[in-house]
């Protein structure tokens, strides 16, 4: 066991965040959360060239062999430094899912685009109900032909506006899980997008599919058989962005320490004062809380094995505390942060997108009651004591 | 980062698991608890069982090879320090882990000679002879002087709050050598004989039910051999080794027990009853204690591994005690809350749940909010130290 960063990860996660401190102005950030895309075009693909768009792909595909691990500290040093970019659409979604449930052809047209930073890519899933059960699927997908049409409303969809094609779920049985995913191009007859206006750095979008006819091969995986990866997908943007709410919480405190550092108020710097010491010391706290459990959530993806009590455990409590870190940082700048133009704004608009993105707290720790109900041993963790009965 | 125990670590773990199933049976468990005295085990129970841990050579697990030890990571002495609290085993105290990594630090070869093959064994009891009813959070405004008088020091003053003062074989004492200087200075480390003339424990139950001791020395002889580190220079002594004990202490096996017990209990079939984990905001908090106990352990491990790197954490240190004992807080206050109508029966009223422990515990583990460095004392510490804010 070694609950730190390897030399390996420790550089990637340095370069990472010193990329991210320097890549793009606050200024520059304001002024693209008001563009449709949302993104610098030239920053990602700065980004792809250091590898991190391919970042947990295969070689063969394109891809740096970084690992899911590496691109959770990536994520995190672009939410610390409130970096927009596609890497959640193209890579944590669709090339992820592309490489998980798609054909070798699927793979081989778009993971090394992807990972180049050429092609974008991002999948349409939740919708307006806004649920993340299976049975809340209501999109229509059925037999046209040799191939499908679909019908519905997808919501949150990412970067629907600079994406190539989407990968759309839809229902093609009446069970809750008879699920299907299809690749969608974003210019096929009978997709309409309207763009969200949301809190937070992302270019979130309502996608409407009116009959949108497609060939045999848009079909992702097997028919009826989606939600598993669905799943997956959803447990990944999660972890993820527990780690983005971590760099959120990072760069919040970082601020408030400089602030509290030199603001001199009653002649005296405002951080010897206990209060706001008590403050900062409870902050830090849960951020070191917030980011292990996020570094356990990843790396346990990262492994393979069954993660979904370690996501859920990092998304409840990084959903919980991050947005309340922005608060107090708030708190202690008083008012100076309430103006546009100090930087604190980014991050405390970012903390509530994060955290109701892939499932809010609630949502998680209902995750956490089912494995209560369903699978007591998973729920207590790898290693679990025999139940102290002696006591019951 | 490696989340999973080595195959090593897994079966060290086992080891220890199956050593306390076999040594803290529930009949053990039954026969030996003090709640009167001792607030858990009796004395001789204790004494006896920390001569088993050196036995099984769980004490000097991470000692140098030099004083006969086995030179283990900080990783496994974590697994031992987690499974000892999960099991609400007795000696895990200063006995066998400030005091003689503090020795080893700073003492004397002759010092080191005398106790460590002792200490080692598990066969000395201590206590730490720090607070005074004027020298609390303010530490180093002690006032027990310590005067040289030939080959001796001459001691006289009191200690407060001194835990397992009655079972100490020895006392491990800070006192002043020079009143003149800043109160940092001029502090000096003694190790005490309790069976020295002049020395005298009273008792102060506590609101828990057990009972604390305070230690009177009146001019208690100490020979100048017994003098730990530099003179006047005590207070390095005192910080150098308390990184060491807080790591002991914010183990999160405890919490585990915790959080474990509570499920058991909200799980537990009752007749005609709905069981309350059952109810979706018992599910709920049952959540939030899993996330908490979780965050805790996830913190221990950190430490140990920072530790295991050849690092020194400090004020990270502090931070992981702060957690687990906040952890432990709310379990006592959800356990209670869980309880329900029958939170408040104490241990042996009829119908009390869980033997009485959860309500037992809320009075006990109050001390976690001030003891070793109280909750509001430790946000300074992790402000100013880990921080980097202004005093």
């Amino acid at each position: 066991m070694d609950i730190t960063l390897n030399e390996d990860q420790a550089l990637i996660a340095e370069t990472a965040k010193s990329f991210a401190q320097s890549a793009l102005t606050p200024a520059r950030i304001r002024e693209l959360e008001e563009t449709e895309n949302g993104f610098d075009a030239g920053v990602w693909r700065e980004m792809a060239q250091m590898g991190w768009a391919g970042a947990p792909f295969p070689d063969a595909f394109g891809g740096s062999g970084f690992g899911l691990f590496e691109l959770s500290l990536i994520v995190e040093a672009l939410g610390q430094g409130a970096i927009p970019s596609p890497i959640y659409s193209s890579v944590v979604e669709g090339g992820m899912l592309l490489l998980e449930a798609g054909s070798e052809a699927q793979k081989k047209a778009w993971l090394p685009r992807i990972a180049a930073g050429e092609g974008l890519l991002t999948t349409a899933i939740t919708e307006p109900a806004g649920g993340l059960a299976p049975g809340q699927i209501r999109t229509e997908i059925a037999r046209a032909g040799n191939g499908f049409a679909i019908n519905g409303t997808k919501l949150f969809v990412r970067d629907a506006g600079a994406a190539e094609a989407m990968i759309c779920l839809g229902r093609s049985g009446l069970r809750p899980e008879d699920l299907t995913l299809l690749l969608v191009p974003g210019d096929a007859p009978g997709v309409a997008r309207r763009r969200l206006k949301a809190a937070g750095g992302e270019a979130l979008w309502e996608v409407t599919f009116s009959n949108v006819r497609l060939g045999a091969d848009a079909l992702v995986g097997e028919a009826g058989g989606a939600w598993p990866h669905v799943a997956q997908l959803l447990l990944r943007g999660a972890a993820m962005k527990s780690a983005e709410l971590v760099g959120i919480g990072q760069a919040s405190l970082d601020l408030t320490l400089s602030y509290a550092k030199t603001r001199v108020q009653f002649a005296r710097p405002i951080g010897s004062f206990q209060g706001v010491q008590h403050h900062m010391a409870n902050v830090y706290r849960d951020l070191w809380l917030c980011r292990l459990l996020a570094w356990q959530a990843n790396a346990r993806l990262a492994s393979g094995k069954p993660a979904g009590r370690e996501v859920a455990m990092a998304k409840a409590k990084a959903g919980e505390c991050m947005p309340a870190l922005t608060r107090i940082a708030h708190q202690v700048h008083g008012a100076i942060a309430y103006y546009r133009d100090y930087p604190l704004e980014l991050y405390y608009h970012r903390a509530i997108a994060a955290q109701s993105a892939y499932g809010d707290a609630g949502h998680h720790r209902r995750a956490l009651a089912r494995l209560l109900r369903e699978d007591l041993g998973r729920f207590r963790g790898e290693d679990p004591h025999e139940l102290p009965v002696h006591h019951v | 980062m490696d989340l999973e125990p080595t195959a090593e670590e897994a079966a060290f773990r086992a080891e220890v698991r199956a050593f306390l199933k076999r040594e803290v049976t529930p009949e053990v468990w039954a026969a030996h608890r003090d709640l009167g005295e001792q607030g858990m085990w009796s004395p001789d129970f204790t004494k006896a069982f920390r001569r088993k841990l050196g036995a099984a050579g769980y004490i000097g697990m991470g000692w140098p090879a030099q004083y006969g030890g086995g030179g283990r990571s900080r990783i496994f002495q974590a697994i031992f320090w987690d499974e000892m609290e999960y099991f609400r085993a007795p000696g895990l105290d200063r006995s066998i882990t400030y005091v003689p990594n503090a020795l080893m630090a700073f003492g004397t070869e002759q010092q080191k000679a005398m106790l460590l093959p002792r200490i080692i064994k598990g066969e000395l009891s201590w206590f730490v002879g720090y607070s005074e009813a004027e020298a609390g959070s303010d530490l180093a405004n002690m006032k027990t002087r310590a005067v040289a008088d030939g080959d001796d020091f001459v001691i006289t003053g009191q200690k407060m709050f001194s835990s397992d003062a009655h079972m100490a074989d020895y006392g491990w004492v800070a006192a002043r050598t020079d009143p003149s200087g800043p109160k940092h200075k001029g502090i000096s480390l003694f190790i005490v004989d309790m069976r020295s003339p002049g020395v005298k424990i009273t008792k102060y139950p506590t609101l828990a039910g057990w009972t604390h001791h305070a230690v009177y020395f009146d001019q208690v002889r100490v020979p100048r051999s017994m003098l730990v580190g530099t003179q006047d220079e005590g207070w390095k002594v005192v910080m150098g080794a308390i990184d060491f004990e807080r790591a002991a202490l914010s183990s999160p096996g405890l919490v585990g027990y915790q959080f474990d017990r509570l499920l058991a209990w909200c799980s537990k079939d009752r007749d005609g009853a709905d069981r309350p984990i059952d109810d979706p905001l018992v599910q709920d908090e049952l959540a939030r204690l899993a996330i908490e106990a979780e965050g805790a352990r996830l913190m221990s491990y950190w430490l140990a591994s920072l530790h295991a790197r050849g690092l020194m954490p400090q004020h990270e240190t502090s931070l992981a005690l702060l957690v687990k004992r906040e952890v432990s807080r709310r379990m006592d206050i959800s356990g209670l809350d869980l309880l329900g109508p029958h939170a408040p029966l104490r241990a042996g009223s009829p119908h009390a749940q869980l033997d009485g422990e959860v309500e037992v515990e809320y009075r006990d583990h109050l001390y976690f909010q001030f003891a070793a460095g109280g909750f509001d004392i430790t946000r300074n510490v992790v402000a100013q130290r880990g921080l980097g804010l202004p005093r």
